[in-house]
C-alpha cells in the first residue's frame, strides 16, 4: 500500500473498522514510513484525549424519578426479586439500600435455556440503576478482598488489572440463584463490568461460555472451585481479553 | 398483562442506557437543563414506540430517539443551531477568536504531546464549539464508542457519510485545539 491509500484508510484503522487484511497491510506500512506513523500517532493522540479526558456526562441522580413515564416509580409488574431469607444476611448494608432502589429490583421473565444468564443481567442492571455499584469503593485488592470476610462464607479472589487498562473500582455484595456472592467491579474506560463470584456446587460446567444478551455480553467459566460470570456492555473482544486476565490470575 | 410486560422490558432494556441518552443530550444541547427535558421527552417517545422494537441493542435504538428527539428540541428552539449543510470556510482555521492574539510565540515540541496534555476544561469547551452534525458524530464514536455501522444507523446517514463527517469533525477539532493551545501542527492539515 502506498501512502496516499494508507493515509485515506488510517481513521478506519485506528477506529477498528477494517478487515484483518487491510489493518495488517497498514500495520506493516507504519512500522517502515515515518511520515504516515507521525501522522497516525497524532490522531491517536487526538482520540485518546477525547476519549480519556472529555466529559461523559452520566444523567444527574434522580432524574429518573422526575420523569413520569405513566407507570409508577416502583414500576408496575417489578417485584422485589430479594429473598427474605438473604435480606437477613445483608440486613446491615441492605436496609437503606432497598428503599432507593426504587426502579431496580427486577424480576426478569425466565427464559428456560438461559435462566442464569438473565439473573447475572438483572444484578448488573441493578447495580448501575440504583446508584449503588459499590459497598467498598477501592482500587486496592488488599482492601476489597478482606471487607468480604464475614459477609460472605467464602473468600472471593481479587486482582487489580488497572496496569492493563481494566482498573478495580470496587466490590458489593449481591444476590444471585438464590445465594449471596461477590460482585467485582471493574471499568474499561466508560465500561462498567460486574464480575460476579461464588464456590461451585457439585459439577463443575468445564470451559468457557459467551453469550450475547439485550446487547450485553456475558462470559462464564469456573476455574479453582469458583463459578466466575462477567458481564458487561463492553465490546467481545475486550471483554474476552479480560476474561483470559481473570482467569490467567485465578 | 401485555402493557406490565412491555413495562418490565423496558425497565430492564432500555433504562439502564439513560446514561448514555443524557450524555448525548447533553453534549447536543450544551446545557443540563435542556438535556434533562430532551431525555425525559425521549424516554416517553421510547415507552410509546418500545412495542415495535425487535433489536437486540436497545442502547443504539434509544440513542435513534434521543437524536431525533435533540433535533426536535433544538428546530423549536435554536433554530439558528440546526444547519442544514456545513460551511467550512466559516469555520476554518482563519475565523480569529480572543484566544488566539495572545499566540504570540508558538509552543515548542511535537503535537503528539500536546494533545496529550490538553486538560479536561480545554477539550470539552473545544469539543462544544463544533458545529452540532460533527459534534454528534465525534460524541458517539469517542464517547460512546460506537462503530461505524451503528452510527450510520442512528444518525440516518450513509456509513461514507459517517466516515467524512468523523474525519472532518477531528480535523476541526484537532485544528482549534492546537489554535488554542498555539502549537504549530506537525503534518498539513
Amino acid at each position: 500500500m502506498n501512502c496516499e491509500s494508507v493515509r485515506e484508510r488510517l481513521e478506519l484503522y485506528l477506529d477498528g473498522e477494517l478487515d484483518v487484511i487491510e489493518y495488517r497491510e497498514i500495520e506493516a506500512h507504519l512500522r517502515t514510513c515515518m511520515a504516515c506513523e507521525s501522522i497516525a500517532r497524532n490522531q491517536q493522540a487526538l482520540s485518546r484525549a477525547v476519549k480519556a479526558k472529555a466529559a461523559y456526562h452520566a444523567a444527574p441522580p434522580g432524574l429518573i424519578d422526575k420523569i413520569q413515564l405513566g407507570y409508577s416509580a416502583t414500576p408496575t409488574g417489578l417485584t422485589i426479586a430479594r429473598p427474605a431469607r438473604v435480606l437477613t444476611i445483608a440486613a446491615s448494608l441492605a436496609a437503606a439500600v432497598v428503599l432507593t432502589w426504587s426502579v431496580a429490583l427486577l424480576t426478569l421473565r425466565t427464559a428456560p435455556e438461559q435462566p442464569f444468564a438473565e439473573e447475572v443481567i438483572a444484578g448488573h442492571v441493578r447495580s448501575l440503576l440504583a446508584q449503588h455499584l459499590t459497598d467498598v469503593a477501592s482500587s486496592d485488592q488488599h482492601t476489597v478482598k478482606p471487607w468480604f470476610a464475614g459477609k460472605l462464607d467464602f473468600s472471593p479472589p481479587v486482582d487489580d488489572f488497572a496496569t492493563q487498562g481494566y482498573p478495580l473500582i470496587g466490590g458489593r455484595l449481591d444476590y444471585l440463584g438464590g445465594r449471596a456472592v461477590a460482585a467485582l467491579i471493574y471499568k474499561r474506560r466508560k465500561h462498567t463490568i460486574n464480575v460476579f463470584i461464588w464456590p461451585v456446587t457439585g459439577v463443575d460446567t468445564p470451559g468457557t461460555q459467551h453469550l450475547t444478551q439485550q446487547g450485553y455480553q456475558l462470559i462464564r467459566f469456573a476455574r479453582q472451585g469458583m463459578n466466575y460470570w462477567i458481564i458487561s456492555d463492553l465490546n467481545s473482544t475486550e471483554l474476552e481479553q479480560f476474561a483470559q486476565l481473570l482467569r490467567a490470575s485465578s | 398483562m401485555p402493557n406490565n410486560d412491555n413495562n418490565k422490558r423496558f425497565t430492564a432494556m432500555v433504562l439502564p442506557h439513560l446514561d448514555a441518552a443524557y450524555n448525548l443530550a447533553r453534549w447536543m444541547t450544551r446545557n443540563s437543563h435542556d438535556a434533562q427535558d430532551v431525555v425525559n421527552e425521549s424516554l416517553l417517545r421510547a415507552l410509546k414506540y418500545f412495542g415495535g422494537f425487535r433489536g437486540s441493542d436497545a442502547r443504539a435504538w434509544l440513542l435513534t430517539v434521543v437524536r431525533n428527539t435533540c433535533y426536535t428540541w433544538l428546530k423549536v428552539n435554536r433554530p439558528a443551531e440546526v444547519v442544514t449543510s456545513y460551511d467550512e470556510n466559516r469555520h476554518d482555521a482563519n475565523e480569529s477568536d480572543a484566544e488566539n492574539e495572545a499566540c504570540d510565540t508558538p509552543a515548542q515540541g511535537p503535537e503528539e504531546l500536546w494533545l496529550q496534555r490538553a486538560d479536561a476544561e480545554l477539550l470539552n469547551r473545544t469539543i462544544a464549539d463544533l458545529p452540532l452534525e460533527f459534534r454528534e458524530i465525534l460524541i458517539l464514536r469517542e464517547l460512546e464508542e460506537l462503530p461505524y455501522k451503528e452510527i450510520a444507523r442512528i444518525a440516518d446517514i450513509p456509513i461514507g457519510t459517517v466516515m467524512s463527517r468523523l474525519s472532518r469533525a477531528r480535523k476541526l477539532l484537532r485544528q482549534l485545539l492546537l489554535k488554542r493551545l498555539c502549537v504549530e501542527p506537525t503534518n498539513e492539515l
